[in-house]
């Protein structure tokens, strides 16, 4: 798999989620990553950019949020940036699984699916940024 | 996203067309709790056309299956694609809400 970067910009209006699939499937195609990866992929990224969108602007002006993906021989890596408040997804305790409806908490839950879908999250705040990168072992992928 | 609600006896069915994210997940929240304030004790959600699921549409599911549960109603969730079906796995959720391969066993239930 070739080494090429692949960079966009989204709006922040939840309404880019559409936006953020098409590019992720063009980018999967192009690259010959399976489809089960690209839901993979799309549903972190989503994760992330809802958490930014509903939390992470104390305005109600536009801001960026650039998305860049690197392919790389075993391993995809995602890095997402935005300028929002200091924000570290990884401080956050996986929640306890739940048994039954009665118990179960909603929050945290993008988070804990986060988790579950990657190999490798690392936070940098940097410049008044969050840069989140995210890594997904390529290891189980036919291409 | 599109819903699709039709009516079979007592039994309220919710089609889910496309992708249920944040944006999309406020439409169906409010059409399936429109449904269980007009009393309907019965829902079905076909998931057989959703594409897509995220944490957002998770939170929907949950919350009209308390509210549900809360009125002595019963939902039934059917014919899941695999990613979707993975997706609540993931969050745990497959080990309480009733999950079923097929509309016919879904319409069984109640």
């Amino acid at each position: 798999m070739a080494k090429k970067e692949f960079s966009f910009e989204l709006k922040s209006s939840l309404s880019e989620l559409d936006n953020l699939c098409e590019k992720l499937e063009n980018f999967g195609q192009k690259i010959g990553l399976s489809k089960k990866l690209i839901f993979e992929v799309n549903l972190a990224l989503d994760e992330l950019f809802t958490n930014i969108i509903s939390y992470g602007f104390g305005d109600d002006k536009e801001h960026i949020i650039k998305v860049t993906l690197t392919p790389q021989k075993e391993e995809l890596c995602l890095c997402i940036e935005d300028d929002g408040t200091p924000f570290n997804p990884t401080d956050f305790a996986t929640p306890d699984v739940a048994s039954s409806v009665e118990n179960c908490k909603i929050g945290g839950l993008g988070i804990h699916i986060i988790r579950k879908l990657m190999d490798e999250i690392c936070y940098q705040r940097c410049d008044g940024k969050n840069i989140l990168t995210l890594k997904k072992n390529l290891s189980n992928e036919a291409s | 996203m599109e819903i699709i609600e039709e009516k079979q006896s007592d039994i309220n069915i919710f089609r889910l067309n496309g992708r249920l994210d944040s944006n999309t997940s406020q439409g169906f929240e409010q059409k399936i709790f429109q449904a269980i304030t007009d009393g309907s004790k019965h829902l079905v959600v076909d998931f057989k056309d959703l594409d897509y699921i995220s944490s957002a549409g998770l939170r929907v599911i949950l919350k009209a299956t308390k509210a549900i549960k809360r009125e002595d109603g019963q939902i039934m969730l059917c014919a899941m694609q695999d990613y979707v079906k993975e997706v609540f796995e993931i969050a745990g959720f497959d080990s309480f809400l009733p999950i079923v391969a097929t509309m016919d066993d879904a319409l069984k239930s109640f």
